[in-house]
């Protein structure tokens, strides 16, 4: 099924290969100029003394694995299930809906993966300082993991909403949530105390802290890395059955 | 003959209506089953709950003699739903479509071209499996979706309005192709026309309301049902009192006028020539005689009450 799914995923990116090709190259660029340019001249270092832009680049990497994988989330399991209806013949084929969720994830996170390379790539040229090429491996690692528990969230509510309206309010929401309450941009340590607390123990969060641990000073709490990684795995299967009472199959 | 498809006491809700209530009957292996009803009667959902797209409330369905909900993995390989609305991929082309359906359902990529394009041949559709889905007319677009759905060689095939969308020469592919298939596989659908279920089935089921009211094939229906003939006569004029004599005729059933016409139904023909007899005065412009068709056993009226 995932050979199928990704086949699918290619057929489609060859069709809009240009269109696929300018969101790569102007994304990452976007992003780039409009969050690492303008917050650099606030925050010139991090808390921990790493220059801005090098702290930031693991949250903008996420982001764009975020953009990418809620394109092709909201594409299968929204825009074709409500409006193209093409998703109801894959839900007849002899796989089980928790195969299914896995399977739409597998391919969501593949190519988001492929995005995630692609940027790096292209923002490293324009770091102040380098990063250890061990960074080039951990962060498409962790870039997985924050992609299956976020793919997971876009599932759960592609999958609860019929109206674009509400689809589109949930979405704005969320994106907002990720960029200022999951530390892409500045550290907990500059929220109140308490809400900082709060927001560092959500998954992604914790993803993202994580990842930075591990990148600007060796270090890396496995215990608090499992949370993300169990939630993840649970909600997969939650979705599995959501999905299954939804279209009452 | 073994049974391909058999519900037992199906009944389907929404909200608090009842879409399917309690149906019971059994489809047999390689055979040709029409579904007609009016709108609302529950077909749709009916075609839906056979093909598992939705689940019953109640009761159960089983495919080759599996339960569909409990083996519903065993089942969904052996069955295909064409539905009536177009669900094609519009950003694949029409070849991609049918090939991702064949991947999805593990059959390899060589079968799927051959099957592809023998398939697409006989539905004269080789010259649009390049073209986008979204680009191409509802009609193909309805050939692609049914070749889409043999893609996997389905046992059972189940198909909402096959033609619909269609023009002449498309709908005849369509049915070369279906009534080809008759004995091999087992085909249930829902038609709006009239004349195309009486041209291809062998069993009608006729719905209301969620229930089976009629079961059999076309001359089943008719014979056992009515056996009537349907009679016309225009006159120049047609007094109140001519047509009171000829409505009180023995054998003249369910007569009513349009103008200076009376319309009536008779089991025998001859009791055309009994009125023929009692309006030998009068002027008469036109006549008619009909046999009883699949429109007539539909009309409400008579489906319901019968004639009297």
């Amino acid at each position: 099924m995932i050979k199928a799914l990704l086949l699918r995923r290619f057929w489609l990116i060859r069709h809009r290969f240009i269109t696929t090709l300018a969101f790569m190259i102007i994304l990452p660029l976007m992003l780039h100029v409009s969050i690492t340019m303008v917050m650099k001249n606030i925050l010139v270092h991090s808390l921990s003394n790493i220059p801005y832009d090098v702290w930031v680049f693991p949250g903008i990497i996420l982001l764009i694995a975020v953009s990418s994988t809620f394109a092709m989330i909201y594409r299968d399991l929204f825009d074709l299930r409500i409006h193209k209806k093409s998703f109801i013949p894959i839900t007849m084929a002899p796989y089980s809906k928790f195969h299914l969720v896995v399977g739409f994830l597998t391919t969501s996170i593949i190519e988001s993966l492929i995005y995630v390379i692609f940027a790096m790539g292209i923002l490293t040229l324009l770091l102040s300082s380098s990063l250890p090429w061990s960074a080039y491996i951990i962060i498409p690692i962790f870039a997985f993991l924050y992609t299956f528990l976020l793919g997971n969230l876009m599932i759960t509510f592609s999958v609860l909403t019929d109206r674009i309206s509400t689809y589109l309010y949930i979405s704005v929401f969320m994106f907002l949530f990720i960029i200022f309450g999951t530390g892409v941009l500045v550290e907990f340590d500059f929220y109140p105390k308490i809400i900082g607390t709060i927001l560092s123990y959500n998954p992604l969060s914790i993803v993202l802290t994580q990842l930075r641990q591990l990148l600007f000073s060796n270090t890396i709490q496995g215990d608090l890395l499992a949370i993300p990684v169990v939630t993840s795995l649970i909600w997969t299967w939650m979705n599995g059955a959501l999905l299954k009472r939804r279209l009452k199959q | 003959m073994e049974a391909s498809i058999t519900l037992k006491k199906v009944g389907k809700l929404v909200g608090d209506k009842t879409i399917l209530a309690s149906l019971t009957f059994g489809v047999e292996r390689g055979s040709l089953v029409a579904v007609i009803g009016d709108n609302e009667a529950g077909k749709s959902m009916l075609l839906k709950v056979i093909s598992g797209i939705e689940y019953q409330e109640y009761g159960q369905v089983f495919i080759n003699g599996l339960d569909a909900q409990k083996r519903r993995l065993e089942v969904m390989g052996s069955i295909s739903f064409v539905p009536h609305e177009v669900d094609l991929d519009p950003w694949l082309t029409l070849e991609q479509n049918i090939q991702f359906m064949g991947k999805l359902y593990g059959v390899d990529t060589e079968t799927v071209n051959t099957r592809m394009v023998q398939l697409a041949r006989e539905l004269h559709i080789i010259p649009y499996l390049k073209r986008m889905a979204g680009e191409l007319s509802p009609g193909i677009v309805k050939k692609g979706m049914l070749l889409r759905a043999l893609i996997h060689d389905p046992e059972i095939l189940v198909m909402d309005d096959p033609t619909a969308f269609m023009d002449a020469e498309s709908y005849r592919h369509t049915w070369d192709l279906l009534l080809r298939l008759r004995g091999q596989k087992t085909i249930v659908y829902v038609s709006q026309s009239l004349q195309e279920v009486e041209e291809a089935h062998d069993r009608i089921l006729v719905l209301e309301d969620g229930r089976i009211v009629l079961d059999g094939s076309l001359d089943k229906l008719l014979g056992s049902t009515f056996e009537f003939h349907q009679f016309q006569i225009e006159f120049e004029t047609l007094s109140d009192d001519l047509f009171k004599i000829l409505s009180k005729l023995p054998k003249v059933k369910n007569p009513s006028r349009i103008g200076n016409s009376i319309h009536f139904y008779g089991q025998e023909r001859n009791v055309f020539f009994d009125v023929l007899n009692a309006a030998s005065a009068a002027v008469m412009k036109d006549i008619s005689v009909q046999k009883l068709g699949l429109q007539d056993l539909m009309d409400a009226k008579y489906a319901k009450d019968g004639i009297h």
